[in-house]
């Protein structure tokens, strides 16, 4: 008896984080008209969620495309189709690994920082004394992480899969000997505007929207003591990873699926 | 603010029947505390007693269970966000960390509300800020971060923060609690000084006896949830209650136990004995 009730109690505090979760969302929308006459707010997030996060973004794409292009030669090489390395490297960048792996890698990088962040200030109670100050700290400090946080990650995920495609080149073309001119102009044959690019970036919007939702969400529901700030930000790492693997089965299903 | 009042006798803050419960437990069971104008009124109360949530219901950031809390005439929980934040912005509250903004230096977190609020021009900013910063005798410190103030210097450069606006009354959260005896005078001294001048009402949450009753006009003693004594200072310090007598002199048992409620020491001890007897022999 004790047990079933123990399940309840979770399943009700799940219950009211989701909806608590939701608020916030709505909270932090209600704030965008605030942050379009402020745009320095969102200028000055940009460039702690965005531009920080590039370099780790740049490395894992060179490295992932120089993957790609290895193990994809080997398979093809065996069939004798070297020259769709080009299609090969593009599609599964642009399709999937692009925005899959920079959402993972943002959601541990910059998701993990906002979490920190909020969840640190919540502790020192600096969102508290913004209330005081008669400052809305939803509007104030979450909504311009937000909104850069959505714009960010499209963004990251295009430089991760161009640098990827250059990664696939230098190992493909470079190294192993493929015609670089089959590699581009296939790549240019067959990859489709809609089919595959457009997909991967509303991909990486819907990844971009939930890993910040998510951050943002851990970082203010926190416990504000150093144990509670250290646990939020594992469960953002976690439950990002966890959205974003989900979300690209149901988007691929949705996108490809016949 | 039509239902604003100025009446003077009209205290600033009127609170009655406040209750607040966390869970099943009861933080406040049914309170009432004036606070008068022009006043530094000081609530007092064993660590736990819902000091700083007080605070936290007068500021409208916790909503209470039950009672009222007028402030300057306006019931704080019927307002609404944009009224709730106007209320605020002639509050002030001042802490226990100080809650300076980390990511900006001390001249910025004290132009921060200005900025926030008001269009003024860059230069009369400037004055402002160096004003109130020369109040708490920060001013040589505008270029520092936060990071870079010891604890006593940060909770002035929140206490410059919360009066740029000049709001009407301010608030304390434990002004004293961790300060070396220097910063202690500093603030000891402070509070009254700034309450006088700036034509403040003050409400100090505080449980460092000596310093409070040093500072304060009016004294409210609160313990499990009740108001048990109030009034002038000296009548407070004076007072023959078991209850005021146990906190004001740091008596370590009295009506506020030493233990926490549990059942007889036997009892516990005996019962463990039994349990390991039953399980020992089949």
């Amino acid at each position: 008896m004790e047990r079933l009730a123990q399940l309840g109690r979770a399943g009700i505090a799940s219950l009211q984080r989701l909806g608590r979760g939701h608020l916030l969302l709505l909270h932090m929308f209600s704030g965008i008209t605030d942050l379009i006459r402020r745009p320095k707010l969102l200028i000055a997030q940009l460039y702690s969620v965005g531009v920080l996060s590039m370099l780790i973004i740049t490395i894992s794409g060179l490295f992932v495309g120089m993957v790609l292009g290895l193990q994809g030669f080997y398979i093809l090489s065996q069939f004798g189709a070297e020259e769709a390395l080009g299609v090969m490297v593009a599609a599964s960048l642009v399709r999937e690994l692009g925005p899959v792996v920079t959402a993972l890698l943002f959601a541990g990088r910059a998701g993990s920082a906002l979490t920190a962040e909020i969840g640190l200030m919540k502790a020192t109670e600096q969102l508290s004394g913004l209330e005081m100050m008669a400052v809305d700290p939803i509007k104030r400090i979450l909504t311009p992480r937000f909104i850069a946080g959505l714009l960010s990650m499209p963004l990251l995920a295009a430089i991760f899969s161009a640098i990827g495609v250059i990664g696939g080149h230098l190992v493909g073309v470079g190294l192993l000997g493929v015609d670089e001119g089959a590699y581009w102009s296939q790549m240019q044959a067959k990859i489709d505007l809609h089919e595959d690019i457009y997909n991967g970036v509303i991909k990486s919007i819907v990844f971009g929207f939930v890993c910040t939702w998510i951050a943002l969400f851990q970082g203010h529901d926190c416990v504000p003591t150093s144990e509670g700030v250290s646990r939020a930000t594992t469960r953002t790492v976690v439950h990002s990873a966890l959205a974003i693997l989900c979300l690209d089965f149901v988007l691929t299903a949705l996108m490809f699926g016949e | 603010m039509s239902q604003q009042s100025d009446n003077s006798n009209e205290p600033l803050v009127k609170i009655r029947d406040l209750r607040f419960y966390r869970g099943e437990r009861a933080i406040f069971d049914g309170i009432d505390i004036d606070i008068p104008r022009g006043s530094i009124t000081a609530i007092m109360g064993p660590s736990g007693t819902g000091k700083t949530t007080l605070l936290k219901l007068i500021g409208g950031q916790l909503r209470p269970d039950a009672g009222t809390i007028h402030v300057d005439g306006q019931d704080v929980h019927k307002l609404n966000n944009k009224d709730l934040y106007k209320l605020r912005m002639r509050m002030g509250m001042l802490f226990q960390s100080g809650a300076l903004l980390t990511d900006i230096n001390v001249f910025e977190n004290v132009a921060y509300p200005l900025r926030e609020h008001t269009r003024l021009p860059e230069s009369i900013i400037r004055k402002l800020v160096l004003i109130k910063l020369e109040a708490v005798g920060l001013r040589g410190a505008r270029d520092l971060m936060p990071s870079e103030l010891s604890g006593g210097m940060a909770r002035r450069a929140a206490l410059a923060r919360a009066i740029v606006l000049d709001p009407k009354m301010i608030m304390y959260d434990e002004p004293f609690t961790g300060q070396d005896p220097i910063s202690m005078g500093v603030l000891v001294q402070l509070i009254p000084r700034l309450n006088k001048a700036s034509r403040l009402t003050s409400i100090v949450v505080s449980h460092d006896v000596q310093e409070t009753t040093n500072i304060a006009d009016m004294i409210y003693v609160i313990s499990n949830g009740k108001v048990i004594a109030g009034g002038p200072s000296k009548q407070i310090a004076n007072s023959t209650s078991f209850w005021v007598r146990q906190f004001m002199d740091g008596l370590p048992d009295g009506p506020v136990p030493f233990h926490f409620p549990a059942k007889p020491l036997e009892a516990d001890i005996l019962e463990k004995a039994a349990a390991h007897k039953t399980g020992a022999t089949p």
